[in-house]
């Protein structure tokens, strides 16, 4: 047990003591001391590796949620009759010992009477050389106006599928981009949705304190010792069946949402419990500030690096509500696309046997949970200033 | 302790109260009844028998009083037709989809929720205590990341995908059939070593899946707490006056970073409730998953409302287990009355 | 016009059945009642089984054996009366009627029925069956305004008189009517047993008039049931199978009740079926229900857990029963389903927005809508390419069908589409080419659907790839389907997409119910269906002279006895509804796969398969399915 946390380890060290050794000064400690809460916190935040690297993952995630129809190959409906439950198809650049730029071998479908299967030969003699930022399926942007450019294109009169087709031909790598945009969003939403809450609850209970802290704390305690599943599925059920999806979008996240708030609402309390004797906040209303101002100007601020490092750690759980919710059936339903729809469309064991590219959509739900887990425990070291 | 007993109970008790009020809100949501449903169905087709029947049902049970009346009766502080009769009294209701006491519907499925999510919290303790103490003490070795990365993992995955591909990695490798909580052939049959055996084997896959994301939450939060205590002085006198490092570590950090990691159980039950649910779900164990979801789903609301009150009730006396665990091992708290 | 035929069914030699007495029989004792016959507990088979039993000639058999099964809920057991097939009569292989239950019927005219039971045929308590059973349904419990505050049935009713019932003596009794009533024989023998007896001696316990009312009353109140009346009805199910006392003629009866997941039915150790043999059927001792979710059947059957599955496969399933067959031992039989298509859709003839109701109403539209849907693609995408395209009509095995049947107003012809939705006068289009309404909206039909198949969902979602081309829009609406059921029966749904014709297979002497507008459950017509079926007091009475042809030819199909006149008027109602497109086909032919272990034998390789009127696989005599025990595969104890 001699590898016990060596950074801790206790020695005594025979050199005179120089105290300036221990703080920093000049140029950096004067920029170090000068520095705004939310650089110190951009600083600390840069030294955790795996954090920075998980911000960056999502950025690039949430900077395609704009762009998906271009970065898409196929269109979200475009189907292939004569490609069903296709098995993905890999990019090669050598073929046959030369350098021809990224292409795909063609295959073509058979059927097999025997096992009812559909066989794909592929013919390794011909390939065909994938386009880029070239014309493809025509597409709304943004459902406004009409575009074909994509920024890669199946070869023409050929095929495309890096991540096989589902059970009506359409492409899984496509649908998965597409689904990046309603998932990626409802975790916003979501939170947007939980933050308010919780910043109204909690702002309430933490600073004017007295009966309405004690009916808010009872309200929050209430709902956390509530099973989350079992709420959403009820609250889900009640629906109204005849919603457009776009309301059972926004109704999705906003049940998502109505039962996540008591966490942000019980570290706003306390944070403005805490803060609240702080000598500023009693300059502020000596100086006559109202409560509003009080509150938005000087308490918040000092906590929202906390707040967001909470929130960041609760969409993790939306976007997996979201999946659970869609898998169960209860969440949004094709022609909607979302990750957690598409893993409802891979949920029988025939999908794991025979096809088990359709299991694919969880790659993305898993690298975006950790990514948000990551960041958002970087987050919180860098907001908390005492670790 | 009695007093800080009691004053757990009775906000236990308001809690219930509450939620039981929030849950009846929520059944009664959406539009209709299943009666009334069945009655517009039946009246077309002019099946007056059934037509009666579920009169009289609605008769019995009060579905044309007021909701808040309805609530009242349900719990059980306000007579119904049959006098005193809801849930304070044990009576839990009639489920009109199964025609039959909600009680009967459920009956058996209660015992398994419960050993379901008791095999969930053992395996959670069994699992992440050691890994934490192996990752703190070993910090930044191979072990450690590695454990750490399959909590992570653990974390992210959804678990109804985790659990199917288990499930069917199960049923190929070591022959455990497919669904359920022992063999078929045990059904109805008493408790024979063959049928515990066949059990044990089916509780694997959802112990694991439910309890995975679990494990990693705690590894993590164990691991934290644990490097704490690790640097802190008392373990250094501890050393210093010649403990083994073993016994110095169990005894005394260790002890200490038990306490939020007890307190963390709490907080954690009701995640481990809705994931169980979730997954029996997806493998169709026989517990109260699966018929909430179809009680839901056709608008029995007598048999969803007792569902979600019964899993209230569950993650709020598993909290306050936990809460009285760590007063138990923790003075200040005990003797401080509460957080 | 109604020529007098006298009919005897006998059971014809010429099928392989014949009835002989019991003494030219010796009888082989089932090795699962050896023990109790031993014990004094039975009598020995002979005495058991009735003097003229059903003897059967199958190719093979022998006693013993458990078979497992799958049922997605609990109350899905009850199906086990419909694929039994235990009927007074019913159809065999090639849907003759057949006296089963019954020894001989005596039919005049479709007018009076001469029923003959068997001597000496008992419940599996035990107690005697007689005409006393038919009397007790008949008079006591049909016709007791406590019991049937409805009635008796409606399929007994002509012209809204009841039939004249009879006792002639224990074993033969007669019904007799005004005018013929030709539904009543295939209505007996219809997938939905209508149970026109009862287990009587075990029933008058219950009843008021034979027992005391007022002990009757207090067990009603103390099952929280409203009076002896309904205690009466929850302990007479002989379809749901929830009383295991209640006795049976089943080759099965319960043993146990839920709350459970397994469900046992042993044999009835009085069944009147016997093979040339002298074994008593049915050969497989018990026939075990396990409950399970419904998604998870296709796996298990890969995993080789169950004996013998088909309700609750699907066609979608096939590739994955087919890959564990001989790892796991067994094998998939693919039956042809016999429905009138796999994706119908419905176009609500009774919707209440007027724009639409005109627009479904016009025959110009629904052929169009049929003429832009391309058939073939359907059929490659969803059917692997083996169905047959074409309209919502019978299939080709039915003594009714005709090619142009199947063919009219279903070819692919986008053009002509477009030209008949311009001549109704939708010429407008937007932005996006669909087609505008008179009143400005878009053309976008809402299809609702109970979107429990993937298959009809799938199928919309290609459509409204087929209508676009056509200027059309399509909207698919999952709704749960009690939520569809009743906004049919309001009038508003607009279009529905669900499965076709129940009985693809008719022949003459069916009674072509579905075809005309009669039932609210059509989501095609359903106020028309209400109109009918409540007598007039809801729903709207048909006003479009080619639905109210079907309504006429239906009563003259009622009306008459003489089964030419009855095969015309299906050929005409089918080709009215080849012509009007009241509900409109794409393909038929999914393939029903009936998952056997090896060693288990008795189905055929290949047959029809449908709910009605093959009862699933009742037509097929499951009773006759055994374990070939040489094959060395040993049934599950």
């Amino acid at each position: 047990m001699n590898t016990v946390m060596s950074s801790k380890r206790h020695y005594v060290d025979p050199a005179p003591f120089d105290p300036g050794a221990t703080e920093p000064v000049g140029a950096e400690s004067e920029s170090f001391y000068r520095a705004s809460s939310w650089r110190l916190m951009w600083w600390k935040f840069r030294r955790h590796k795996v954090a920075v690297a998980a911000a960056f993952i999502l950025l690039v995630f949430y900077l395609i949620v704009p762009f998906v129809e271009v970065i898409a190959p196929y269109n979200q409906t475009k189907r292939n009759g004569d490609f069903i439950y296709a098995p993905p198809q890999a990019i090669h650049l050598m073929h046959e010992g030369r350098f021809v730029g990224p292409f795909v071998y063609p295959y073509r479908q058979s059927f097999n009477l025997e096992r009812f299967q559909r066989v794909y030969t592929v013919d390794r003699a011909s390939p065909e050389p994938i386009r880029f930022f070239c014309r493809g399926d025509a597409y709304n942007f943004w459902g406004l106006v009409a575009a074909n450019v994509h920024l890669v294109c199946p070869p023409v009169n050929g095929t495309m599928f890096v991540l096989g087709t589902d059970r009506l031909g359409r492409d899984l790598l496509s649908r998965i981009i597409y689904g990046a945009r309603i998932s990626l969003t409802i975790g916003v939403v979501g939170i947007a949705v939980s933050f308010t809450l919780g910043l109204f609850f909690g702002g309430l209970a933490g600073y004017l304190g007295g009966w309405v802290d004690h009916v808010i704390q009872r309200m929050i305690e209430i709902l956390r010792s509530l099973p989350e599943l079992p709420l959403w599925l009820a609250l889900s059920a009640a629906l109204p069946p005849n919603w457009s999806p776009i309301l059972v979008f926004f109704g999705i996240t906003i049940i998502l949402g109505l039962l996540d708030w008591p966490g942000l609402a019980r570290a706003v309390r306390s944070k403005l419990l805490s803060l609240r004797e702080e000598d500023f906040v009693k300059a502020a209303e000596l100086m006559g500030a109202s409560k509003q101002r009080i509150i938005a100007r000087h308490l918040i601020p000092n906590f929202m690096s906390h707040l967001i490092a909470s929130a960041t750690l609760s969409i993790p759980s939306m976007i997996l509500g979201e999946t659970a919710l869609s898998f169960l059936g209860l969440g949004l339903r094709p022609p909607v696309t979302s990750w957690g729809v598409l893993l409802n469309e891979a949920q029988n064991l025939a999908a794991v046997q025979l096809h088990p590219w359709l299991l694919f959509p969880i790659v993305p739900v898993i690298i975006v949970v950790l990514a948000f887990n990551f960041m958002g425990d970087g987050l919180r070291d860098a907001a908390d200033p005492y670790h | 302790m009695i007093r800080f007993l009691l004053r757990r109970l009775v906000t236990m008790v308001v809690t219930l109260l509450i939620i039981s009020a929030l849950v009846f809100f929520i059944i009664k949501l959406p539009p209709g009844d299943f009666l009334t449903n069945q009655i517009a169905e039946l009246r077309a087709q002019g099946e007056s028998a059934s037509i009666a029947k579920a009169e009289f049902l609605i008769k019995q049970y009060g579905l044309d009083r007021p909701a808040w009346e309805q609530y009242l009766v349900w719990i059980g502080l306000m007579p119904g037709p049959n006098g005193f009769s809801g849930l304070l009294q044990g009576d839990w209701g009639w489920s009109f989809e199964f025609d039959k006491p909600v009680v009967e519907v459920v009956g058996d499925a209660l015992w398994l929720t419960l050993l379901v999510n008791l095999a969930v919290v053992i395996f959670i303790h069994i699992v992440s205590i050691p890994i934490a103490i192996y990752s703190a003490t070993r910090q930044y070795s191979v072990g450690d990341y590695i454990a750490t990365f399959i909590g992570y993992i653990g974390l992210a995955t959804p678990s109804f995908l985790l659990a199917l591909i288990l499930l069917y990695y199960m049923n190929r490798w070591f022959g455990v059939s497919i669904g359920g909580l022992y063999d078929a052939q045990y059904a109805g049959e008493p408790w024979t070593w063959d049928k515990i055996k066949s059990l044990l084997s089916h509780l694997i896959v959802p112990t694991l899946v439910i309890g995975l994301a679990g494990t990693a939450a705690m590894i993590r939060r164990m691991r934290a707490n644990l490097l704490d205590e690790l640097g802190k002085q008392y373990y250094v006198t501890a050393k210093a006056k010649g403990l083994g490092p073993n016994r110095a570590l169990l005894k005394y950090p260790f002890r200490m970073s038990l306490n939020p990691f007890i307190a963390d159980i709490g907080n954690l039950l009701p995640h481990l409730i809705s994931g169980s649910v979730l997954v029996s779900l997806v493998l169709s164990l026989p517990t109260v998953g699966p018929i909430l979801l179809s009680a839901l789903k056709s608008q029995d609301q007598f048999l969803a409302g007792f569902i979600l009150m019964f899993v209230a009730v569950l993650t709020v006396i598993g909290m306050l287990i936990s809460d009285l665990l760590l007063a138990m091992l923790d003075p200040r708290i005990r003797l401080g009355g509460g957080r | 016009m109604f020529t007098s035929i006298r009919t005897t069914l006998h059971l014809a030699a010429a099928f392989g059945l014949l009835t002989f007495p019991a003494f030219a029989q010796t009888y082989v004792e089932p090795p699962f009642f050896a023990e109790k016959v031993a014990k004094k507990e039975l009598p020995p088979v002979a005495e058991r089984i009735p003097q003229t039993p059903i003897v059967v000639n199958p190719a093979g058999g022998q006693y013993g054996g458990d078979v497992v099964t799958l049922v997605s809920r609990a109350r899905d057991i009850r199906y086990i009366s419909t694929w039994a097939y235990t009927r007074l009569v019913g159809y065999d292989r090639s849907l003759q009627l057949q006296p089963d239950l019954l020894e001989k019927i005596d039919n005049e005219d479709d007018r009076i029925f001469t029923f003959t039971l068997r001597a000496g045929h008992r419940w599996s308590d035990g107690a005697p069956f007689t005409t006393e059973d038919f009397r007790y349904y008949w008079e006591d419990v049909a016709q007791n305004p406590d019991l049937s505050p409805a009635g008796p049935p409606e399929f007994m009713m002509v012209d809204g008189n009841l039939p004249r019932f009879e006792m002639l003596d224990e074993r033969t009794m007669r019904y007799t009517w005004d005018k013929p009533n030709p539904r009543f024989l295939p209505q007996l023998a219809g997938p939905l047993d209508p149970g026109i007896y009862r287990a009587s001696a075990y029933l008058k316990r219950f009843h008021a008039k034979y027992a005391d009312k007022a002990a009757l009353e207090e067990q009603a109140k103390k099952n929280k049931l409203k009076n002896w009346a309904a205690l009466h009805n929850r302990l007479d199910d002989m379809k749901e199978q929830t009383n295991p006392d209640l006795p049976t003629l089943m080759p099965w009866r319960i043993t146990n009740t839920a709350p459970a997941t397994r469900f046992v039915f042993e044999r009835n150790p009085y069944y009147h079926r016997v093979d040339h043999k002298g074994q008593q059927l049915p050969y497989v001792d018990r026939m075990i229900m396990d409950v399970s979710a419904g998604g998870l059947f296709a796996a298990k059957a890969n995993a080789g857990e169950i004996d013998l599955l088909f309700r609750g496969l699907m066609m979608s399933d096939v590739p994955i029963l087919k890959e564990g067959e001989k790892a796991k031992g067994y094998r998939t039989l693919l039956w042809p389903y016999a429905r009138g298509t796999e994706l119908a859709l419905y176009p609500n003839l009774n919707t209440t927005d007027p724009v639409w109701r005109k627009l479904n109403r016009d025959l110009r539209f629904r052929k169009a809508l049929s003429l832009g849907i391309d058939r073939k693609t359907l059929n490659n995408a969803l059917l692997f390419g083996l169905g047959t395209e074409g309209n919502n009509t019978v299939v080709a095995e039915s003594p009714l069908f005709a090619p142009e049947l199947r063919t009219l107003n279903a070819a692919y012809n986008p053009d002509e589409a477009s030209r008949l939705l311009d001549e109704i006068g939708l010429t407008e289009r937007n932005g996006a080419g669909i087609r505008l309404l008179p009143d400005g909206r878009e053309l976008e039909i809402i299809v609702e659907t109970d979107g429990e198949s993937t298959l009809v969902v799938d199928g919309l979602t290609l459509i409204s790839e087929f209508w676009r081309e056509i200027g059309v829009r399509l909207f698919v609406k999952p709704q749960d389907r009690t939520v569809l059921r009743n906004r049919s029966f309001a009038g508003l749904t607009v279009m529905v997409a669900a499965q076709g014709f129940d009985n693809a297979i008719p022949t003459a002497i069916m009674p072509p119910t579905e075809f005309a507008p009669m039932r609210q459950d059509n989501y095609a017509w359903p106020k028309w269906g209400q109109y009918v079926e409540t007598k007039g007091k809801n729903g709207e009475a048909v006003d479009i002279p080619e639905a109210k042809r079907l309504l006429e030819l239906y009563s003259t199909w009622m009306n008459t006895g003489n089964r030419t006149v009855q095969a015309d008027v299906w050929r005409e109602m089918l080709r009215n509804h080849a012509e009007n497109q009241w509900v409109i086909g794409t393909v038929a032919g999914a393939l029903q796969p009936i998952v056997m272990r090896n060693g288990l034998l008795g189905l055929p390789e290949k047959a029809l398969y449908s709910f009605e009127p093959t009862a699933m696989i009742g037509i097929y005599r499951p009773d006759e399915i055994y374990w070939n025990k040489a094959a060395g595969k040993e049934a599950r104890r």
